[in-house]
């Protein structure tokens, strides 16, 4: 049987999980690296990089080079102009239409972006499955994870990036619903617990009740737009200032985004920390400064304050005090810096849990809702929450609510509406998401037309909208009208997303371009397979007794011939030309074949002798 | 006497007819579609009372919720997952309805025939009237919101605008906490009654607290309008 996996598609890194003998696991990569950076880079052939491999490029082709792509999904041109100066990719898109991501002459939408992330994390978890001597490796089901405040756009753009990846979506859930199923599988059966999320992109605060294996949401908020990221910009910026320079090129924005986010690690365990960019084409003198926890909490204080909001209101839309919580719970990378920590233990007056990794505990949860979908086993059950109010424009363009926020999913809701004039035949309908009053202050969700209403006088027929959001937060509508009892024709445009058509076409390019992809592949495998021969190499070279072996056993000219053959290899690794970086690789293989095999006698004479491996090293 | 008819439904899984208030057909043990159905308080499994045990409410959610979840049915039929989605979708409506005292004396008052807002979507254009027991609080209330309101436009002092405004708040709230007061009463003594003539004076009740929470969005919008800065405006 083919495998399912749990997935968190994070802003700044994503992991891939799955339940090995009812236990759920991370699956590493070969380094045994849980995190595969959520960034991908279009090389310049057409092949395509994520992760590791693509954070590399991120300083070397910046253009070519897309991050943080979900604080895109599901959004238009019109709400993201305001950040996109600091990106190294372009932002473009029609007004009232999804954005493009433009890197070098190409444009994505970001679910295309986002089933780069996918197919590299099946990919892994495939490779995991078939060293394990798995009969059938395939990965083709999935349980993604979104921000519990995703609006319906939001998250049909998630589901749409795992169809364009190649996997069937068994189920969108909630990060921090997630993670409090992680969470709950060895913890203490009952309880109102808080969890709190604050990812690379995106905030979520999620108030559960938990009792008898059900994980009942009661009430959910955040800001889809508040995270590491935003911390790492406000820094930035600070620095962008003090070098008082008008423009820097990519790279160099993209050195000191770097210097300050390891500044930002640091500041987590110590309390003084240096912001350290290396000179550059224009930044000749480099640039060192020092920076104290105390001034870097000044500066990210108004960012974290902006949290708390609504943790007060999820707490009041579950009729909650702060001290009603039994349990705080933090998730999410960001919830390693100590101000967040301390802002959250005054909120709830306790000192919050992390003692699951904040990085791996929502992919862990996801891989448990996979078990359960696939399984059928009936312990756990998540009861999640849609996290805005649904409702449609009436007259006056006032927004007229069907169905309230923090209703447990699925849940439906029907509005009736008839006709204005006579022996009209169709409706306009708007669909919006939010809490405002009026319809332009609420995100717009799609419109739809309803046809085929019987000829009748102004008023008379009754035309009864259904509105399903089902278990995915995702929302479905239908029509009947009530006195022919006549199904109405729906045809829904998404405001802010791929039309089935379009999805369409992505998949059968997708195909085209699988050949680019699997290119692209063999590529890593390639330069993969180079690192670990140059690391071998120098490993030798850097023996104690390399000096004595080289003058002992080596033949004139042996040792330049392998220092030769390692610096063209390693020049070959920094291209993208598959063929010359296998040539390289085999050189080197070749060159060194002698030194591996007098290393190799050294090393059992050594063992032999009585010393252990390890000290000869 | 008559023999008491309960209502059929045919299980689309294997064509046996089940009665209409069960949730799993007697036949062949599968999740029914939700055709004609009970009540949300027959659904839930709940006496059909204004002053309901919580708890139980609670305890019943979670136990159909074990039961009609699609996540149980993910490898299911067509048919069943459908059943599972509806029926879990109807549950979770009930469940929110029944928890809340308002909205579960509304519905009961929609089940009884005297629902108290008109039916969806058909809006009506000729504004609420005035309960009669409200008129003297009305009155006063726009005229000082109008006073107020023309203060305001003529710029005089935000503050003590403000002011103003939460002395004219406090006999709405006062009315709204009786009603809140007289609305678990009421709820107390139709369940030992079922007579009539209580449900008559709860939609009565629900059609003034309507009013008063209309009222107390009316000063809150003025309430913000004052607090606004200037330059806004």
């Amino acid at each position: 049987m083919s495998k399912v996996v749990g997935i968190d598609l994070g802003t700044t890194n994503s992991l891939v999980a799955y339940v090995n003998d009812g236990v759920p696991v991370v699956i590493r990569d070969e380094s045994g690296d849980p995190l595969l950076p959520s960034i991908v880079s279009l090389g310049d052939e057409g092949t395509i990089f994520v992760g590791r491999e693509a954070q590399r490029r991120l300083l070397t082709a910046p253009g070519r080079t897309v991050y943080s792509v979900k604080r895109f999904m599901g959004r238009g041109i019109d709400d993201v102009t305001g950040e996109a100066s600091l990106l190294p990719f372009t932002v473009s898109g029609d007004p009232g239409g999804v954005v493009r991501i433009g890197l070098a002459d190409r444009a994505f939408t970001p679910p295309e972006i986002s089933a780069f992330v996918l197919r590299e994390l099946k990919h892994r978890a495939e490779e995991h499955f078939r060293k394990a001597g798995e009969f059938d490796f395939e990965v083709d089901r999935a349980v993604i994870t979104v921000p519990a405040y995703f609006n319906d756009a939001q998250r049909t753009a998630t589901r749409d990036a795992g169809r364009l990846a190649g996997l069937d979506v068994l189920r969108i859930i909630n990060e921090p619903t997630a993670a409090s199923l992680a969470y709950g599988l060895d913890k203490r059966n009952r309880g109102t617990i808080a969890v709190y999320d604050l990812g690379g992109g995106t905030f979520d605060i999620s108030i559960l009740k938990v009792e008898g294996g059900v994980f009942q949401v009661l009430a959910t908020n955040g800001d889809t737009h508040l995270g590491g990221d935003d911390i790492d910009l406000e820094v930035m910026s600070r620095v962008l200032r003090e070098l008082a320079t008008p423009s820097f090129a990519s790279a160099t924005i993209q050195a000191i985004r770097k210097a300050v986010i390891a500044a930002k690690w640091d500041l987590s365990e110590q309390d003084e920390a240096e912001i350290r960019v290396e000179p550059g084409p224009d930044l000749p003198g480099g640039y060192r400064r020092r920076i104290t926890r105390v001034e870097f909490e000044a500066m990210i204080a108004p960012l974290v304050d902006r949290t708390l909001e609504p943790c007060r209101q999820a707490l009041a839309d579950a009729g909650l005090q702060p001290r009603d919580i039994d349990e705080a719970v933090l998730v999410g990378g960001s919830t390693r810096v100590p101000l967040v920590r301390r802002k959250v233990e005054e909120l709830f007056g306790r000192k919050p849990h992390s003692d699951l990794n904040p990085d791996e505990v929502v992919a862990l949860g996801a891989a448990v809702q996979a078990d359960i979908l696939v399984s059928g086993r009936r312990e756990l059950l998540l009861l999640d929450v849609t996290p805005l109010s649904l409702g449609i424009e009436t007259m006056g363009g006032v927004v007229s609510k069907i169905i309230l926020r923090n209703s447990t999913i699925p849940a439906s809701g029907r509005e009736m509406f008839t006709t204005g004039v006579d022996n009209q035949t169709a409706v306009d309908v708007h669909v919006l998401q939010g809490e405002r009053e009026l319809a332009a202050d609420c995100r717009s969700l799609a419109r739809f037309r309803l046809r085929g209403i019987p000829p009748m006088p102004a008023g008379l027929p009754r035309i009864e909208v259904r509105f399903q959001i089902d278990a995915n937060g995702i929302l479905s509508v239908s029509a009947r009208e009530l006195r022919t009892d006549i199904a109405q024709t729906i045809e829904v445009k998404p405001s802010y997303g791929l039309t089935e058509g379009e999805v369409e076409r992505m998949l059968i390019e997708s195909f085209e371009h699988a050949e680019a992809d699997f290119e692209a592949r063999l590529l890593i495998d390639a330069r993969n397979e180079a690192e670990s021969v140059v690391q071998a190499t120098e490993k030798s070279l850097r023996r104690p007794d390399f000096a004595q072996i080289a003058a002992e056993e080596l033949q004139p000219g042996e040792r330049e011939g392998i220092e030769a053959a390692l610096a063209a290899l390693k020049q070959a690794i920094g291209g993208d030309n598959r063929e010359a970086i296998q040539e390289k690789t085999h050189a080197l293989n070749h060159a060194t074949q002698h030194l591996a095999e007098i290393v190799m006698n050294r090393t059992v004479r050594e063992a032999l002798s009585g010393k252990s491996v390890d000290e000869v090293r | 006497m008559s023999i008491p008819v309960r209502s059929i439904v045919e299980c689309r899984s294997c064509g046996a007819g089940a009665p209409a208030d069960v949730h799993f057909c007697p036949q062949c043990s599968r999740i029914l579609a939700l055709g004609r159905h009970g009540d949300y308080f027959t659904f839930l499994g709940v006496p059909r009372r204004l002053t309901l045990d919580t708890a139980l409410l609670e305890q019943r959610f979670r136990e159909l919720s074990r039961q009609f979840h699609p996540d149980y049915f993910y490898n299911a039929t067509a048919t069943e997952r459908v059943a599972s989605l509806e029926r879990s979708a109807y549950l979770n409506d009930a469940y929110r309805t029944l928890r809340n005292p308002v909205s579960r004396v509304e519905y009961l008052l929609s089940l009884e025939g005297l629902a108290v807002s008109a039916p969806a979507g058909i809006e009506s254009t000729a504004k609420p009237k005035v309960p009669a027991s409200l008129l003297q609080e009305v009155f006063a209330l726009n005229e000082e919101l109008d006073a107020i309101r023309e203060r305001r436009e003529s710029g005089e002092d935000p503050r003590a605008l403000g002011a103003r405004l939460e002395t004219a708040r406090k006999p709405i709230e006062e009315k709204r906490d009786e009603h809140e007061r007289q609305l678990e009463a009421l709820s107390a003594r139709w369940d030992a009654t079922q007579e009539r003539a209580t449900l008559e004076a709860l939609r009565e009740l629900m059609l003034e607290r309507n009013y008063i929470h209309n009222l107390l969005a009316t000063i809150e919008r003025e309430a913000a309008e004052v607090s606004r800065p200037l330059t806004d405006r």
